[in-house]
């Protein structure tokens, strides 16, 4: 199925799909033409209420500790403390400067080169898999390792085998886990286990992963509880506490992003030459909100905007709530779905296509009635370049490899 | 991440002897100095690596292109290190044919300082069906 023919928008003329294209644009000019100094002060707010939090919590468990009236609820604030700055951290701060959404401040330390955030994924992985790999080639399947983070069956058009009975518990294990899958997530495992990885990016990639790993696990499990003397477990434990906290909350935030119903998958072989309205459609179309307070906004990175973060992954993520107003509007005009929803209803369609999916088709009904048992079933994992096939040079496309 | 690494470690092209950018690459490991891998260019944009040595960019960056390119604010070459962009603008001044991309010989080429960039994707219309870069915080210009 190519993009063209997805039925959400096939009611739209190529005239339409132009002009929705531009007002898309005239959008994002607007935005880009208006950051300013306000949008500045935001990000340096975030930057100095997390840290601050983080030094409050990092105090609290190392003060409290040597005292025993205080070691319990010591542990219990500050590790609540250091769990909302770590979620701060990854979602607010480092996914959204990384992205580059602040590079146009030119603050060397604010920017997509140079953050390196407080999980155990090293940046310039985390660039690769989520920046390159799935914001260009979201929701296809058999290219964005993000769906189902290459262990959890997400899509009927994914061919079932007997391990997805187990999906249920693999999905409680990532959740838990969830800063350890992510630091795997750019070594592509279905690659590796079809023998198909560079050996020499893989030893790359893993030395990196396990320099950043250990710096992560001994800063949280050496470091930080030493200052606690003789009650070290006390700050181990809280660290652990907050670290999982961190891992659910990531891990549910992500999973409502793309996999609600609503969320629409796409099968394309090829998609490099999609046009930018087209672009613009299968973000749109491939991605799901949730609705929330501002709090919820702020401590979920704003991605509750999903659909908006998609459309324009490099503006300021505080500015994302104004336009979504404006690429809600664009919707209705157009007459084309927006997924939106509480968050415990998102989540929960999200976990309800796990627990079916975990079965083969035909013992579950499926939401889309064209996605028939055995039709357009996608092999896991991203396309080797053998099966691309070679790259015609003056068009840039790939030619399909012969049979 | 890729195979190789730094400068020094990317193969040469044999026309013209300098390094051959990661972005002129074919993913067969077939390269050459004359052309731009659109489906690189996009890799090199949005993982924020450098389209030359392909480690991960550094402040500020650096966009290598044509006078032309400069006067239009959108250049096609993905951002690079500076030195990087040096090395490899030294390898095609005075080439005699199209480089990087280019239809035909480039009179001076340019590395523009930028603290960030936007990422134009192509217009179905547009004469030029190639991903584009505009500087965002301009911070200085230079002739090579």
């Amino acid at each position: 199925m190519a993009i063209a023919d997805v039925k959400e928008y096939t009611h739209l003329t190529a005239e339409e799909v132009e002009q929705l294209g531009a007002e898309l644009d005239a959008l994002r000019t607007e935005i880009e033409e208006s950051r300013n100094s306000k949008d500045a002060d935001y990000i340096y707010k975030m930057i100095r209420l997390q840290r601050g939090l983080a030094t409050a919590a990092r105090i609290t468990l190392g003060v409290s500790a040597y005292h025993r009236r205080t070691r319990l609820p010591g542990a219990v604030v500050g590790g609540a403390m250091l769990g909302v700055a770590k979620i701060l951290e990854n979602m607010e701060i480092g996914h959204n400067v990384m992205h580059g959404q602040w590079d146009w401040m030119n603050d060397p330390e604010v920017h997509s080169s140079n953050w390196e955030w407080d999980t155990a994924q090293p940046a310039e992985q985390w660039k690769h898999s989520h920046n390159y790999v799935h914001h260009q080639f979201t929701n296809v399947l058999g290219y964005d390792n993000d769906i189902g983070y290459g262990i959890l069956r997400m899509a009927r058009e994914q061919k079932w085998h007997p391990v997805n009975l187990g999906q249920p518990l693999y999905n409680a294990a990532l959740a838990t886990l969830f800063q350890w899958g992510v630091a795997l997530h750019d070594l592509d495992l279905e690659a590796i286990r079809k023998g198909e990885k560079d050996p020499k990016v893989m030893k790359k990639q893993l030395k990196q992963i396990w320099q950043k790993g250990r710096r992560q696990a001994v800063k949280d499990y050496v470091v930080y509880p030493a200052l606690s003397g003789p009650h070290f477990m006390t700050t181990v434990y809280a660290n652990a506490a907050a670290n999982v906290t961190r891992n659910l909350w990531s891990y549910v935030i992500i999973f409502c992003g793309h996999f609600p119903d609503g969320a629409m998958h796409f099968t394309e072989e090829q998609i490099e030459d999609e046009t930018r309205p087209e672009w613009y459609l299968r973000q749109m179309l491939g991605s799901a909100n949730f609705e929330g307070s501002e709090m919820l906004h702020v401590l979920s990175g704003n991605l509750g905007y999903q659909v908006e973060h998609h459309l324009f992954p490099d503006l300021p993520s505080n500015r994302y709530g104004e336009i979504s107003v404006r690429v809600r509007q664009l919707c209705e005009k157009y007459k084309l779905p927006y997924t939106t929803g509480p968050l415990h209803q998102q989540y929960g369609q999200a976990l309800r296509t796990i627990i079916k999916l975990s079965l083969p088709n035909r013992f579950t009904s499926g939401d889309r009635e064209d996605v028939m048992e055995g039709q357009m079933e996608v092999a896991r994992g991203r396309k080797s370049a053998e099966e691309l096939g070679s790259r015609r040079p003056e068009t840039g496309k790939y030619a399909a490899a012969a049979s | 991440m890729i195979g190789t690494t730094g400068l020094d470690e990317r193969p040469r092209d044999p026309e013209l002897g300098g390094p051959v950018p990661y972005v002129c690459e074919d993913d067969d490991g077939r390269g050459s100095l004359r052309v731009l891998s659109k489906k690189r260019v996009i890799q090199c944009a949005l993982s924020r690596i450098c389209a030359v040595c392909g480690e991960t960019l550094d402040h500020p960056l650096v966009l290598l292109g044509t006078r032309e390119e400069l006067d239009r604010m959108e250049f096609h070459v993905p951002p690079v290190h500076e030195a990087c962009g040096e090395a490899v603008s030294a390898a095609v001044v005075g080439a005699p044919f199209g480089v990087l991309g280019q239809d035909g010989p480039v009179e001076r080429w340019v590395l523009v300082s930028t603290g960030g960039f936007e990422h134009e994707r192509p217009q179905r219309f547009d004469p030029d069906r190639r991903p584009r870069f505009r500087p965002n915080k301009l911070l200085s210009t230079r002739e090579v």
